[in-house]
């Protein structure tokens, strides 16, 4: 019997459960699951092209909603296009239906993207005639592009005899709005910090003001109604709120809908500077200093945006944002939201729970009536055990392959673990078979009837990873992750559960008799 | 059977696991006495009722295939058509209202035509229910026929690689093709009582159809193995110890299903598991009464060729 234990755990099927088993907990351990919008709230959309689009076309139109939406205020962002004419949006942390409904507007808004030079707004996005392929060398990078004539002529005059001014870029400016800010923030946006190479210049604060009739107030604890009001009374059409406080933010974002008013409320990420987050808030790329050649009064169409990074590698991703930010204001097509799901963070939060709690209870349930289909604990333990093992490593898989863990991925687990506890009933009949047809005739050894078992485990494998795959190639969405999922359990099944389960199997039920 | 039972009690030591074993066959005993023409006939009768209910009442599409609003409140308790009068006033635009339950939970949700503001609806529901918790989706009609078109395409692709697999495995026409028409039987009877018990037809319950396939072929390669790879001594003794097996698979499977549905207030869950039930169900029919009748007669016919050779 001892000797029989040994060779059961020196088994490489055990062996191999029992490592993978155990890098699937230190794999959670260390980087704990993360969860799709419908557990950890946020909105999902789902946005169309007017139009099927170029790849290139399509990188761009994805890249300047990544900008876009980074101005609106929100986080943890993914926008990722699939196919030629459709792309997902997900932003995280979203907590009212009215910020899902702004979002929305948002990204069916053309970007407005805006040149201004001390307080003159001289360009716009359509002045912007063409962005040329932007060049590196070494942490250098500059792109070059091609403005209006108008805007050409606008800007020699009143940058004249200006070099090393600020030139400021926008994209979807909050124009004609209350900014409601903490003093700290204030002060940094009224300080020289933004002016370039010319400390006299108008700061940061006097040009927006000027050029886009924003209005910053310091936030010395306005109750809701106070913001509206002063909103009201200046005539502003929209309501930023820095730094603000959530219950204030929320009030604000609630009555402001009656009044016409639409809210964006921003908080400082951690670890973002105050420049990074006034930057954020405004929408402001820049700003650049204003080359010598631009300041002598003559026009030109052609000119160039230089800037330099630590190093290369950031250097291309800033001249890339750059190039897509004058490229939005004339983007080449028009997008459409067809789909869109809120969900807020609390429920999401139950939706979790009510997971977990249901995978216990289905565990349970497994082990109950297995149980009283064999009245052996010998057998219903080890089934609902080795269910419960692979539950962990499609969990540990998840983590690894950094697979965000949404409903349809809950569903899919639980789907294979369905089939996997059929499977595991396949191989247990096939070896009490063995020991009754033993009884009444040898003709099939104990092998041959693992062969069978296994042959209809296969071919059962083989027909839903099939299935499940065309569903991961035709589905657009949240569907993925069932058919993620589920393809892996079942992997996982034969590859590794399956065979060590029927090791055990044979070593307990050997034992009864 | 009589023979085996005999055989075994000769035996002394009973244990208590091939007590129950016995008892279950003899339950499921019933089956093996069935005729296999009826066997065939009544699962294929049942069929053609589910296809000709289909044709007459499809199961209505959710908004991600048809486009729609939907608002869904959490923490609410209230009776789905006053609550409608009541918006559909409010905002006024028709909309209709379900209300569903968990176990600790209940709640509604508001279905209104495209084009209704969701916010709306929140803000209506809101000086009502202050303290629930909501949520919206919305589709548009376009995004809908795009879903409809995916999720034809993933089923009929499904299918037709299920089927390829299952011909390659198996070799053998006739067990195939049972195989695949049970498949496509179990999903027609799982369709047939979506519509009966007002279950919609949504991106979700597709996946679950899907899913279906997998289990059918599970239970059906299971049977097909036993018997034509049997080495048991009767078709009959096969035919038990592999219908023993089935049931308890698919009662397993289905306590677990059970449980899903009553923990869970996921629109997304519940309707994967609603239909998964309907489908193991169906497929229990499918497998051990139509394919084992096939497959009986299928071997009848082929012994009977072998003796006369």
């Amino acid at each position: 019997m001892r000797k029989r234990k040994k060779s059961l755990l020196k088994n490489w099927r055990i062996i191999f459960l029992t490592l993978v088993l155990i890098g699937s907990i230190a794999t959670l351990v260390v980087r704990p699951l993360t969860y799709g919008i419908d557990i950890s709230g946020g909105v999902a959309l789902i946005v169309e092209t007017e139009k099927p689009v170029t790849t290139d076309v399509m990188n761009t139109v994805v890249l300047s909603l990544q900008n876009r939406l980074n101005t609106f205020g929100v986080k943890d962002i993914t926008v990722e296009a699939q196919g030629n004419q459709i792309i997902l949006v997900k932003v995280a942390n979203v907590s009212t239906a009215e910020q899902a409904q702004g979002i929305k507007q948002v990204i069916e808004q053309q970007g407005v993207f805006y040149m201004e030079f001390l307080g003159t707004v001289f360009a716009t996005g359509k002045d912007v005639e063409q962005v040329f392929p932007y060049k590196i060398q070494d942490n250098k990078w500059e792109v070059p592009f091609r403005i209006s004539k108008t805007a050409a002529e606008k800007f020699a005059e009143l940058a004249k005899g200006k070099a090393g001014y600020p030139v400021d870029f926008f994209l979807d400016v909050p124009e004609n709005s209350l900014m409601v800010m903490p003093k700290n923030i204030y002060d940094k946006m009224n300080s020289t910090d933004f002016n370039s190479k010319v400390p006299t210049a108008p700061t940061l604060m006097e040009r927006v003001k000027k050029a886009f009739h924003i209005t910053p107030v310091v936030y010395n604890n306005q109750s809701a109604d106070e913001i509206i009001k002063m909103a009201k009374q200046l005539k502003k059409e929209r309501i930023v709120l820095i730094n603000v406080n959530s219950n204030v933010a929320k009030q604000v974002e609630e009555k402001a809908t009656a009044e016409n008013l639409t809210v964006r409320t921003v908080t400082q990420a951690k670890g973002e500077s105050e420049n990074a987050l006034i930057t954020r808030v405004l929408g402001l790329y820049g700003p650049y200093a204003v080359g010598s050649g631009l300041a002598e009064g003559i026009p030109r169409q052609d000119v160039q945006i230089e800037g330099s990074a630590p190093d290369r590698i950031s250097a291309m991703q800033e001249a890339h944002t750059i190039a897509t930010v004058l490229q939005t204001g004339s983007l080449p097509v028009k997008l459409k939201v067809v789909g869109m799901e809120f969900i807020s963070p609390r429920l999401g939060e139950n939706f979790k729970n009510q997971a977990v709690y249901a995978g216990i209870g289905a565990l349970i349930a497994v082990l109950l009536i297995v149980y009283l289909h064999y009245r052996n604990f010998k057998i219903a333990i080890p089934i609902a055990s080795t269910s419960l093992f692979e539950v962990i490593i499609i969990l540990g898989v998840a983590s690894l392959i950094k697979w965000n863990l949404d409903l349809p991925s809950i569903a899919g687990i639980i789907a294979a673990i369905g089939t996997g506890v059929d499977q595991q009933i396949v191989i247990t009949d096939e070896l009490l078979g063995g020991k009754r047809a033993g009884r009444i005739s040898k003709r099939l050894g104990m092998l041959r009837r693992m062969g069978r078992a296994f042959f209809v485990i296969l071919a059962s494998a083989t027909t839903t990873v099939v299935a499940m795959s065309f569903l991961l190639v035709y589905f657009v969405g949240s569907l993925k992750g069932f058919a993620v999922t589920t393809i892996l359990g079942v992997l996982i099944g034969i590859g590794i559960t399956r065979p060590a389960y029927a090791e055990i199997a044979k070593y307990l039920l050997a034992g009864e008799k | 059977m009589a023979k085996a039972k005999t055989k075994a009690n000769k035996k002394k030591p009973q244990s208590a696991t091939d007590n129950i074993w016995q008892k279950k066959q003899k339950k499921l005993g019933f089956l093996v006495r069935m005729n296999h023409k009826s066997m065939i006939m009544i699962p294929l009768a049942i069929f053609i009722i589910a296809a000709l209910l289909l044709t007459v009442h499809f199961p209505t599409l959710g908004i991600d295939l048809q486009g729609g609003v939907v608002v869904t409140a959490y923490g609410v308790n209230a009776n789905p058509d006053d609550l409608a009068k009541y918006v559909s006033r409010e905002i006024g635009t028709q909309v209709r209202v379900e209300s569903f339950s968990g176990i600790s939970q209940k709640g509604v949700r508001i279905y209104a035509p495209v084009g209704t503001d969701p916010t709306t609806i929140i803000k209506i529901m809101r000086v009502k229910y202050p303290n629930a918790e909501y949520t919206h989706s919305e589709v548009q009609p376009t995004f809908g026929k795009i879903a409809q078109q995916q999720g034809i395409k993933a089923i009929i692709f499904a299918f037709l690689g299920m089927a390829v697999v299952v011909f390659l495995f198996f070799r053998n026409p006739v067990s195939s093709s049972a195989i695949v028409f049970s498949a496509l039987s179990d999903m027609t009877i799982a369709l047939a009582l979506m519509s009966v018990f007002g279950i919609q037809l949504t991106t979700a319950t597709i996946a679950a159809l899907l899913m279906l396939i997998g289990y059918t072929v599970d239970s059906n390669i299971l049977l097909t193995t036993r018997l034509l790879k049997r080495k048991e001594d009767t078709v009959e003794d096969a035919y038990l110890s592999a219908v023993s097996t089935g049931f308890t698979m698919s009662t397993t499977t289905l306590g677990a299903l059970v449980v899903l549905l009553l923990v869970s207030t996921s629109q997304v869950i519940d309707s994967i598991a609603v239909v998964l039930i309907f489908g193991l169900l169906a497929d229990f029919m499918n497998t051990w009464i139509f394919n084992a009748g096939v497959l009986r007669w299928y071997i009848l016919r082929k012994d009977a060729g072998r003796v006369k050779k």
